[in-house]
Protein backbone atom coordinates (compact mmCIF):
# COMPACT_ATOMS: atom_id res chain seq x y z
CA UNK A 1 0.00 0.00 0.00
CA UNK A 2 1.56 3.30 -1.03
CA UNK A 3 0.87 7.36 0.11
CA UNK A 4 -1.38 7.40 -3.09
CA UNK A 5 -4.03 4.70 -2.20
CA UNK A 6 -4.11 5.83 1.94
CA UNK A 7 -4.61 9.32 0.31
CA UNK A 8 -7.55 7.30 -2.14
CA UNK A 9 -9.13 6.48 0.78
CA UNK A 10 -8.78 9.36 2.87
CA UNK A 11 -10.46 11.21 -0.15
CA UNK A 12 -12.75 8.42 -0.72
CA UNK A 13 -11.65 8.22 -3.73
CA UNK A 14 -10.84 4.62 -3.29
CA UNK A 15 -14.80 3.76 -2.93
CA UNK A 16 -15.94 5.07 -6.16
CA UNK A 17 -15.17 3.54 -9.43
CA UNK A 18 -12.22 4.96 -11.29
CA UNK A 19 -12.82 6.59 -14.45
CA UNK A 20 -11.30 4.36 -17.17
CA UNK A 21 -13.33 1.23 -14.83
CA UNK A 22 -15.71 0.07 -17.58
CA UNK A 23 -17.97 -2.00 -15.62
CA UNK A 24 -19.19 1.46 -13.35
CA UNK A 25 -21.76 3.72 -14.69
CA UNK A 26 -20.66 6.97 -16.23
CA UNK A 27 -22.50 8.88 -13.75
CA UNK A 28 -20.09 7.43 -11.04
CA UNK A 29 -16.90 6.96 -12.64
CA UNK A 30 -17.25 11.05 -13.32
CA UNK A 31 -19.13 12.38 -10.37
CA UNK A 32 -19.42 16.39 -10.57
CA UNK A 33 -17.01 16.58 -13.68
CA UNK A 34 -17.44 17.87 -16.85
CA UNK A 35 -17.46 15.01 -19.76
CA UNK A 36 -17.82 14.82 -23.28
CA UNK A 37 -19.76 13.00 -25.39
CA UNK A 38 -18.64 12.14 -29.02
CA UNK A 39 -20.31 10.17 -32.32
CA UNK A 40 -18.47 9.77 -35.14
CA UNK A 41 -19.86 9.40 -38.65
CA UNK A 42 -17.87 9.10 -41.56
CA UNK A 43 -17.83 12.24 -42.43
CA UNK A 44 -18.93 14.02 -39.20
CA UNK A 45 -18.13 14.41 -35.91
CA UNK A 46 -21.04 15.15 -33.47
CA UNK A 47 -20.31 16.30 -29.65
CA UNK A 48 -22.32 16.87 -26.84
CA UNK A 49 -20.79 17.83 -23.43
CA UNK A 50 -22.08 16.42 -20.20
CA UNK A 51 -22.46 18.97 -17.26
CA UNK A 52 -20.90 18.45 -13.83
CA UNK A 53 -24.20 17.72 -12.52
CA UNK A 54 -24.99 14.72 -14.94
CA UNK A 55 -26.74 16.49 -17.56
CA UNK A 56 -26.15 16.81 -21.12
CA UNK A 57 -25.18 20.54 -22.43
CA UNK A 58 -24.32 22.06 -25.54
CA UNK A 59 -23.30 20.47 -28.35
CA UNK A 60 -22.21 21.12 -32.43
CA UNK A 61 -21.46 19.04 -35.37
CA UNK A 62 -18.03 19.28 -36.97
CA UNK A 63 -18.50 18.39 -40.72
CA UNK A 64 -15.67 16.44 -42.33
CA UNK A 65 -13.03 13.72 -42.15
CA UNK A 66 -13.13 13.03 -38.59
CA UNK A 67 -9.26 12.57 -39.12
CA UNK A 68 -8.80 16.06 -39.99
CA UNK A 69 -11.71 17.63 -38.05
CA UNK A 70 -10.83 16.17 -34.86
CA UNK A 71 -7.60 18.63 -34.85
CA UNK A 72 -10.23 21.54 -34.57
CA UNK A 73 -12.05 19.99 -31.51
CA UNK A 74 -8.67 18.96 -29.84
CA UNK A 75 -7.86 23.16 -29.39
CA UNK A 76 -11.20 23.09 -26.74
CA UNK A 77 -10.37 19.83 -25.30
CA UNK A 78 -10.03 21.08 -21.83
CA UNK A 79 -12.81 23.80 -22.25
CA UNK A 80 -15.40 20.51 -23.19
CA UNK A 81 -13.79 17.92 -20.56
CA UNK A 82 -11.95 17.91 -17.78
CA UNK A 83 -8.88 15.74 -17.83
CA UNK A 84 -10.18 15.50 -21.40
CA UNK A 85 -12.07 12.41 -20.78
CA UNK A 86 -14.50 11.88 -23.64
CA UNK A 87 -17.13 8.60 -24.51
CA UNK A 88 -17.15 7.66 -28.35
CA UNK A 89 -19.94 6.34 -30.16
CA UNK A 90 -18.11 5.24 -33.72
CA UNK A 91 -20.83 4.95 -36.65
CA UNK A 92 -18.54 3.31 -38.90
CA UNK A 93 -16.48 0.48 -39.58
CA UNK A 94 -19.06 -2.10 -37.96
CA UNK A 95 -21.44 -4.86 -38.58
CA UNK A 96 -24.59 -5.64 -37.30
CA UNK A 97 -25.65 -9.67 -37.87
CA UNK A 98 -27.73 -12.11 -36.95
CA UNK A 99 -26.18 -15.28 -35.44
CA UNK A 100 -27.16 -18.30 -34.33
CA UNK A 101 -26.21 -21.17 -31.71
CA UNK A 102 -24.04 -18.96 -30.20
CA UNK A 103 -21.98 -19.96 -26.83
CA UNK A 104 -24.33 -18.85 -24.07
CA UNK A 105 -22.29 -20.70 -21.02
CA UNK A 106 -21.48 -18.66 -17.89
CA UNK A 107 -19.61 -15.89 -18.54
CA UNK A 108 -20.01 -16.44 -22.53
CA UNK A 109 -19.77 -12.26 -22.58
CA UNK A 110 -16.89 -11.36 -20.69
CA UNK A 111 -14.98 -14.41 -22.42
CA UNK A 112 -16.35 -12.50 -25.74
CA UNK A 113 -13.75 -9.80 -24.76
CA UNK A 114 -10.90 -11.90 -23.70
CA UNK A 115 -10.62 -15.07 -25.99
CA UNK A 116 -13.83 -14.11 -28.70
CA UNK A 117 -12.96 -17.93 -30.67
CA UNK A 118 -14.18 -19.88 -27.54
CA UNK A 119 -17.41 -18.01 -27.78
CA UNK A 120 -18.10 -17.33 -31.95
CA UNK A 121 -16.18 -20.69 -32.85
CA UNK A 122 -15.64 -20.70 -36.62
CA UNK A 123 -17.59 -17.27 -36.69
CA UNK A 124 -14.34 -15.54 -34.98
CA UNK A 125 -11.94 -13.59 -37.16
CA UNK A 126 -8.85 -12.36 -36.22
CA UNK A 127 -8.64 -8.14 -35.89
CA UNK A 128 -11.87 -8.31 -34.84
CA UNK A 129 -13.61 -7.05 -31.24
CA UNK A 130 -17.30 -8.33 -30.37
CA UNK A 131 -20.53 -7.53 -28.49
CA UNK A 132 -23.69 -9.39 -28.53
CA UNK A 133 -27.48 -9.60 -27.38
CA UNK A 134 -28.58 -13.31 -26.88
CA UNK A 135 -32.76 -13.64 -27.63
CA UNK A 136 -33.87 -15.72 -24.46
CA UNK A 137 -36.34 -17.61 -26.31
CA UNK A 138 -34.56 -18.83 -28.93
CA UNK A 139 -30.74 -19.51 -29.80
CA UNK A 140 -30.81 -16.48 -32.00
CA UNK A 141 -27.72 -13.39 -30.90
CA UNK A 142 -27.41 -10.35 -32.11
CA UNK A 143 -23.19 -9.83 -32.97
CA UNK A 144 -21.82 -6.48 -33.09
CA UNK A 145 -18.05 -6.76 -35.04
CA UNK A 146 -16.04 -4.01 -34.99
CA UNK A 147 -12.22 -3.63 -36.55
CA UNK A 148 -9.98 -3.50 -33.79
CA UNK A 149 -7.42 -1.16 -36.00
CA UNK A 150 -9.74 1.08 -36.36
CA UNK A 151 -10.72 1.33 -32.65
CA UNK A 152 -6.84 1.44 -31.88
CA UNK A 153 -6.58 4.03 -35.07
CA UNK A 154 -9.44 6.06 -33.26
CA UNK A 155 -7.73 5.76 -30.19
CA UNK A 156 -4.30 6.87 -31.01
CA UNK A 157 -6.21 10.03 -32.58
CA UNK A 158 -7.94 10.79 -29.49
CA UNK A 159 -4.86 10.70 -27.77
CA UNK A 160 -3.05 13.04 -30.01
CA UNK A 161 -6.08 15.31 -29.79
CA UNK A 162 -5.57 15.22 -26.08
CA UNK A 163 -8.67 13.75 -25.39
CA UNK A 164 -8.98 10.60 -22.82
CA UNK A 165 -10.98 8.02 -24.36
CA UNK A 166 -13.28 6.63 -21.70
CA UNK A 167 -15.50 4.08 -23.76
CA UNK A 168 -16.05 3.59 -27.00
CA UNK A 169 -18.97 2.18 -28.79
CA UNK A 170 -21.34 1.73 -31.04
CA UNK A 171 -24.65 3.90 -30.65
CA UNK A 172 -26.54 1.82 -33.35
CA UNK A 173 -26.41 -0.85 -31.37
CA UNK A 174 -26.79 0.50 -28.10
CA UNK A 175 -30.05 1.97 -29.36
CA UNK A 176 -31.43 -1.04 -30.60
CA UNK A 177 -30.46 -2.59 -27.55
CA UNK A 178 -32.36 0.02 -26.04
CA UNK A 179 -35.63 -0.66 -28.25
CA UNK A 180 -35.12 -4.19 -27.57
CA UNK A 181 -35.13 -3.96 -23.64
CA UNK A 182 -38.16 -1.22 -23.70
CA UNK A 183 -40.83 -3.47 -25.92
CA UNK A 184 -39.40 -6.69 -24.60
CA UNK A 185 -40.15 -6.61 -20.94
CA UNK A 186 -42.43 -9.93 -20.02
CA UNK A 187 -40.19 -11.85 -17.76
CA UNK A 188 -42.74 -15.07 -18.13
CA UNK A 189 -41.75 -16.90 -21.85
CA UNK A 190 -45.11 -18.65 -21.57
CA UNK A 191 -47.18 -15.46 -22.60
CA UNK A 192 -48.19 -13.99 -25.81
CA UNK A 193 -45.11 -13.40 -27.82
CA UNK A 194 -44.36 -9.78 -29.34
CA UNK A 195 -43.73 -9.15 -32.24
CA UNK A 196 -42.14 -6.10 -33.75
CA UNK A 197 -40.12 -4.16 -36.51
CA UNK A 198 -37.60 -2.08 -35.18
CA UNK A 199 -35.25 0.56 -37.41
CA UNK A 200 -32.54 2.04 -35.53
CA UNK A 201 -31.01 5.23 -36.88
CA UNK A 202 -27.93 6.80 -35.50
CA UNK A 203 -25.16 9.25 -37.14
CA UNK A 204 -26.33 7.92 -40.41
CA UNK A 205 -26.36 4.39 -39.59
CA UNK A 206 -29.53 2.27 -39.86
CA UNK A 207 -30.24 -1.17 -38.26
CA UNK A 208 -33.82 -2.57 -39.12
CA UNK A 209 -35.02 -5.85 -37.24
CA UNK A 210 -37.88 -8.14 -37.39
CA UNK A 211 -38.87 -9.90 -34.61
CA UNK A 212 -41.56 -12.07 -35.34
CA UNK A 213 -43.38 -14.13 -32.32
CA UNK A 214 -40.21 -13.56 -30.05
CA UNK A 215 -37.82 -15.04 -33.00
CA UNK A 216 -35.56 -12.79 -34.96
CA UNK A 217 -36.26 -13.59 -38.20
CA UNK A 218 -33.94 -11.18 -40.24
CA UNK A 219 -31.74 -8.31 -39.06
CA UNK A 220 -30.15 -5.48 -41.73
CA UNK A 221 -27.73 -2.89 -40.73
CA UNK A 222 -25.73 -0.44 -42.90
CA UNK A 223 -23.35 2.35 -41.64
CA UNK A 224 -22.93 6.00 -43.21
CA UNK A 225 -26.45 5.36 -44.92
CA UNK A 226 -27.47 8.16 -44.99
CA UNK A 227 -27.02 12.20 -43.95
CA UNK A 228 -29.46 14.80 -44.92
CA UNK A 229 -31.47 13.04 -48.04
CA UNK A 230 -33.56 10.16 -45.99
CA UNK A 231 -33.88 8.27 -49.26
CA UNK A 232 -31.40 5.52 -49.15
CA UNK A 233 -32.56 4.89 -45.62
CA UNK A 234 -35.95 4.52 -46.62
CA UNK A 235 -34.48 2.63 -49.30
CA UNK A 236 -33.61 0.39 -46.50
CA UNK A 237 -36.16 -0.16 -45.04
CA UNK A 238 -39.29 -0.30 -47.50
CA UNK A 239 -38.37 -3.60 -48.90
CA UNK A 240 -39.47 -5.19 -45.63
CA UNK A 241 -43.17 -3.86 -45.52
CA UNK A 242 -44.24 -6.64 -47.60
CA UNK A 243 -42.21 -9.17 -45.10
CA UNK A 244 -44.36 -7.81 -42.13
CA UNK A 245 -47.62 -9.34 -40.72
CA UNK A 246 -49.93 -7.15 -40.04
CA UNK A 247 -49.58 -7.55 -36.00
CA UNK A 248 -46.26 -6.39 -36.30
CA UNK A 249 -45.93 -3.39 -34.69
CA UNK A 250 -43.04 -0.87 -36.08
CA UNK A 251 -40.97 0.43 -33.35
CA UNK A 252 -38.30 3.57 -34.60
CA UNK A 253 -35.36 4.78 -32.40
CA UNK A 254 -32.98 7.64 -33.21
CA UNK A 255 -30.08 9.31 -31.55
CA UNK A 256 -32.10 12.33 -32.23
CA UNK A 257 -35.83 13.31 -33.39
CA UNK A 258 -36.27 12.91 -36.81
CA UNK A 259 -39.59 14.23 -37.31
CA UNK A 260 -39.52 13.79 -41.00
CA UNK A 261 -38.69 10.29 -41.31
CA UNK A 262 -41.17 9.57 -38.58
CA UNK A 263 -43.85 10.79 -40.95
CA UNK A 264 -42.50 8.86 -43.71
CA UNK A 265 -41.69 5.73 -41.86
CA UNK A 266 -45.76 6.14 -40.74
CA UNK A 267 -46.76 6.34 -44.42
CA UNK A 268 -44.80 3.63 -45.14
CA UNK A 269 -46.12 1.25 -43.26
CA UNK A 270 -49.50 2.56 -42.74
CA UNK A 271 -51.64 0.24 -41.16
CA UNK A 272 -49.18 -1.13 -38.55
CA UNK A 273 -48.91 0.11 -35.34
CA UNK A 274 -46.16 2.45 -35.17
CA UNK A 275 -43.96 3.72 -31.92
CA UNK A 276 -41.27 6.12 -32.21
CA UNK A 277 -38.76 5.94 -29.07
CA UNK A 278 -36.77 8.80 -30.05
CA UNK A 279 -36.03 11.43 -27.89
CA UNK A 280 -34.00 14.80 -27.09
CA UNK A 281 -30.07 13.60 -26.87
CA UNK A 282 -31.53 9.67 -26.32
CA UNK A 283 -28.01 8.04 -26.95
CA UNK A 284 -26.59 10.35 -25.17
CA UNK A 285 -28.67 9.91 -21.95
CA UNK A 286 -28.03 6.02 -22.54
CA UNK A 287 -24.35 6.49 -22.18
CA UNK A 288 -24.55 8.54 -19.01
CA UNK A 289 -27.25 6.48 -16.95
CA UNK A 290 -25.26 2.97 -18.15
CA UNK B 1 -39.21 -12.20 -23.17
CA UNK B 2 -37.07 -10.36 -21.36
CA UNK B 3 -34.17 -8.06 -22.53
CA UNK B 4 -31.74 -6.27 -19.91
CA UNK B 5 -30.59 -2.83 -21.97
CA UNK B 6 -28.42 -1.60 -19.05
CA UNK B 7 -24.98 -2.99 -20.32
CA UNK B 8 -23.19 -0.57 -22.94
CA UNK B 9 -20.57 -2.67 -25.50
CA UNK B 10 -17.23 -1.60 -25.01
CA UNK B 11 -14.68 -1.69 -27.40
CA UNK B 12 -11.60 0.16 -25.86
CA UNK B 13 -8.26 -0.74 -25.61
CA UNK B 14 -8.30 -3.18 -22.26
CA UNK B 15 -6.90 -1.14 -19.78
CA UNK B 16 -4.63 -1.98 -17.12
CA UNK B 17 -4.10 -2.03 -13.31
CA UNK B 18 -7.84 -1.01 -13.27
CA UNK B 19 -8.75 -1.95 -9.22
CA UNK B 20 -12.50 -2.21 -8.82
CA UNK B 21 -14.13 0.33 -6.06
CA UNK B 22 -13.51 -1.03 -2.21
CA UNK B 23 -16.97 -1.89 -0.55
CA UNK B 24 -19.00 0.38 1.21
CA UNK B 25 -18.41 -0.72 4.67
CA UNK B 26 -14.69 0.17 4.30
CA UNK B 27 -16.28 3.91 4.18
CA UNK B 28 -16.05 3.57 7.90
CA UNK B 29 -12.60 3.24 7.93
CA UNK B 30 -12.03 7.66 6.47
CA UNK B 31 -15.27 8.28 8.89
CA UNK B 32 -13.47 6.86 11.82
CA UNK B 33 -10.27 8.57 10.88
CA UNK B 34 -11.59 11.92 10.66
CA UNK B 35 -13.86 11.18 13.54
CA UNK B 36 -10.56 10.76 15.47
CA UNK B 37 -9.19 13.56 14.31
CA UNK B 38 -12.11 16.20 15.22
CA UNK B 39 -12.39 14.26 18.59
CA UNK B 40 -8.35 14.75 19.03
CA UNK B 41 -8.74 18.45 18.29
CA UNK B 42 -11.92 18.69 20.67
CA UNK B 43 -9.77 16.72 23.68
CA UNK B 44 -6.82 18.73 23.39
CA UNK B 45 -9.09 21.74 23.25
CA UNK B 46 -10.59 20.58 26.91
CA UNK B 47 -7.02 19.10 27.97
CA UNK B 48 -5.45 22.91 26.92
CA UNK B 49 -8.37 24.61 28.95
CA UNK B 50 -7.80 22.50 31.95
CA UNK B 51 -4.18 22.54 31.72
CA UNK B 52 -4.50 26.41 31.57
CA UNK B 53 -7.10 26.28 34.28
CA UNK B 54 -4.21 24.09 36.65
CA UNK B 55 -1.30 25.68 35.54
CA UNK B 56 -3.36 28.69 37.04
CA UNK B 57 -4.41 26.84 40.34
CA UNK B 58 -1.10 25.65 40.75
CA UNK B 59 0.73 29.37 40.64
CA UNK B 60 -2.33 30.41 43.14
CA UNK B 61 -1.15 27.48 45.27
CA UNK B 62 2.08 28.01 44.80
CA UNK B 63 1.68 31.62 46.07
CA UNK B 64 -0.58 30.60 48.87
CA UNK B 65 2.55 28.07 49.95
CA UNK B 66 4.91 31.42 49.83
CA UNK B 67 2.86 33.42 51.50
CA UNK B 68 1.88 30.71 54.01
CA UNK B 69 5.90 29.38 54.43
CA UNK B 70 6.46 32.95 54.92
CA UNK B 71 3.77 33.95 57.33
CA UNK B 72 5.41 30.98 59.34
CA UNK B 73 9.07 32.04 59.02
CA UNK B 74 7.69 35.25 60.79
CA UNK B 75 5.95 33.29 63.28
CA UNK B 76 8.64 31.15 63.81
CA UNK B 77 10.82 34.19 64.57
CA UNK B 78 7.82 36.19 66.80
CA UNK B 79 8.14 33.17 68.58
CA UNK B 80 11.91 32.24 68.70
CA UNK B 81 12.19 35.54 69.66
CA UNK B 82 9.94 35.53 72.21
CA UNK B 83 11.33 32.35 73.77
CA UNK B 84 15.16 34.07 73.63
CA UNK B 85 12.75 36.66 75.90
CA UNK B 86 11.22 34.23 77.92
CA UNK B 87 14.44 32.62 78.46
CA UNK B 88 16.26 35.74 79.06
CA UNK B 89 13.67 36.66 81.75
CA UNK B 90 13.78 33.05 83.26
CA UNK B 91 17.81 33.52 83.45
CA UNK B 92 17.33 37.05 84.82
CA UNK B 93 14.44 35.40 87.13
CA UNK B 94 16.68 32.45 88.33
CA UNK B 95 19.89 34.84 88.64
CA UNK B 96 17.77 37.13 90.75
CA UNK B 97 16.43 34.38 92.64
CA UNK B 98 20.33 32.39 92.40
CA UNK B 99 22.06 35.62 93.61
CA UNK B 100 19.15 37.04 96.62
CA UNK B 101 22.06 35.77 99.11
CA UNK B 102 24.59 37.81 97.56
CA UNK B 103 22.00 41.23 97.25
CA UNK B 104 22.52 42.48 100.55
CA UNK B 105 26.38 42.35 99.67
CA UNK B 106 26.13 43.77 96.45
CA UNK B 107 23.80 46.67 97.37
CA UNK B 108 26.13 47.32 100.85
CA UNK B 109 29.02 47.73 97.99
CA UNK B 110 26.51 49.94 95.97
CA UNK B 111 25.66 52.42 98.43
CA UNK B 112 29.30 52.25 100.09
CA UNK B 113 30.78 54.21 96.66
CA UNK B 114 31.04 57.50 97.37
CA UNK B 115 30.50 60.61 94.83
CA UNK B 116 34.22 60.85 93.69
CA UNK B 117 34.83 57.20 93.22
CA UNK B 118 33.20 54.90 90.67
CA UNK B 119 33.01 50.95 89.85
CA UNK B 120 34.39 50.19 86.74
CA UNK B 121 33.57 46.65 87.11
CA UNK B 122 32.28 44.15 89.97
CA UNK B 123 32.50 40.44 89.69
CA UNK B 124 30.76 37.92 92.41
CA UNK B 125 31.66 34.71 91.26
CA UNK B 126 30.60 31.43 93.40
CA UNK B 127 32.92 28.49 93.00
CA UNK B 128 30.64 25.61 91.80
CA UNK B 129 33.24 23.32 93.79
CA UNK B 130 33.33 25.15 96.55
CA UNK B 131 29.92 27.36 97.43
CA UNK B 132 30.95 28.80 100.42
CA UNK B 133 33.62 30.58 98.46
CA UNK B 134 32.83 33.83 96.18
CA UNK B 135 35.59 35.34 93.96
CA UNK B 136 35.41 38.92 94.32
CA UNK B 137 36.80 41.02 91.18
CA UNK B 138 36.47 45.25 91.54
CA UNK B 139 38.01 48.09 89.44
CA UNK B 140 37.90 51.71 90.69
CA UNK B 141 38.19 55.07 89.39
CA UNK B 142 38.41 58.11 91.77
CA UNK B 143 39.31 58.37 95.69
CA UNK B 144 40.26 54.40 94.92
CA UNK B 145 41.60 53.83 98.36
CA UNK B 146 39.73 55.01 100.62
CA UNK B 147 37.07 53.50 98.71
CA UNK B 148 37.94 50.35 98.82
CA UNK B 149 38.53 50.50 102.54
CA UNK B 150 34.80 51.54 102.57
CA UNK B 151 33.75 48.48 100.33
CA UNK B 152 36.06 46.22 102.30
CA UNK B 153 34.33 47.37 106.07
CA UNK B 154 30.89 47.18 104.06
CA UNK B 155 31.94 43.80 103.01
CA UNK B 156 32.93 42.49 106.32
CA UNK B 157 29.71 44.17 107.59
CA UNK B 158 27.84 41.28 106.01
CA UNK B 159 29.87 38.60 107.23
CA UNK B 160 32.32 37.83 104.54
CA UNK B 161 36.17 37.20 105.63
CA UNK B 162 38.43 38.20 103.02
CA UNK B 163 41.10 35.91 102.01
CA UNK B 164 44.18 36.24 99.85
CA UNK B 165 43.48 40.11 98.42
CA UNK B 166 44.87 41.15 95.64
CA UNK B 167 45.30 45.06 94.59
CA UNK B 168 46.51 46.62 91.57
CA UNK B 169 46.99 49.76 90.37
CA UNK B 170 46.79 50.43 86.79
CA UNK B 171 46.54 54.10 85.09
CA UNK B 172 44.41 55.37 88.26
CA UNK B 173 42.45 52.63 88.47
CA UNK B 174 42.60 50.31 91.19
CA UNK B 175 42.07 46.43 90.31
CA UNK B 176 40.95 44.37 93.36
CA UNK B 177 40.89 40.34 93.46
CA UNK B 178 39.58 38.53 96.74
CA UNK B 179 38.28 35.47 98.12
CA UNK B 180 35.32 36.33 100.27
CA UNK B 181 34.12 33.22 102.99
CA UNK B 182 30.73 33.61 104.32
CA UNK B 183 31.12 32.70 108.27
CA UNK B 184 28.04 30.82 108.54
CA UNK B 185 27.66 30.92 112.40
CA UNK B 186 28.35 34.73 112.38
CA UNK B 187 24.86 34.71 110.00
CA UNK B 188 22.75 32.39 112.15
CA UNK B 189 23.68 34.93 115.26
CA UNK B 190 23.17 38.12 112.82
CA UNK B 191 20.03 36.38 111.59
CA UNK B 192 18.96 35.17 115.04
CA UNK B 193 19.61 39.23 116.33
CA UNK B 194 17.72 40.97 113.11
CA UNK B 195 14.10 40.46 113.63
Amino acid sequence: MTGKDIFAVLTFRAFRPEPDDPTAQWKKRFPKIRTLLMSFGKAAIFWKTVKSNGQVGEGDTISGDPKETLPTLSARATELAENGWCAVSMNTRYVISLEANLSRRAGSEEALKSNPRSVLGARYERGKRYAVTHNPETNASILLTCDEEHIRKLEAQLKEANFRVNRICCGTYILLRHALSLTNTNPKSGDKPASYFYIVCCQGSVCALVQSADNWLELRSRPDVYTEDLAPLLDLVTPFQSRLTPDMEVILTCDEPMAELAAKLRETFAGHKFTDLTQPDLLWNLLIQN
Amino acid sequence: MLIHGKAIDDFKTERKNITPPLPMALRLVPILFYLSIVCGILMNGIFALQFADATRARDQATQELSATRANLAKVDEERKALEAEVKRASDIAAWVESSRPLQPLAVNIARSIGPESNIVDLKLERDPENPAQLKLALRLTGDSTKQLDLILERIAAEKYRIYTPQQTLIRGEIEYKATLVWQAGTTVESAAVTP
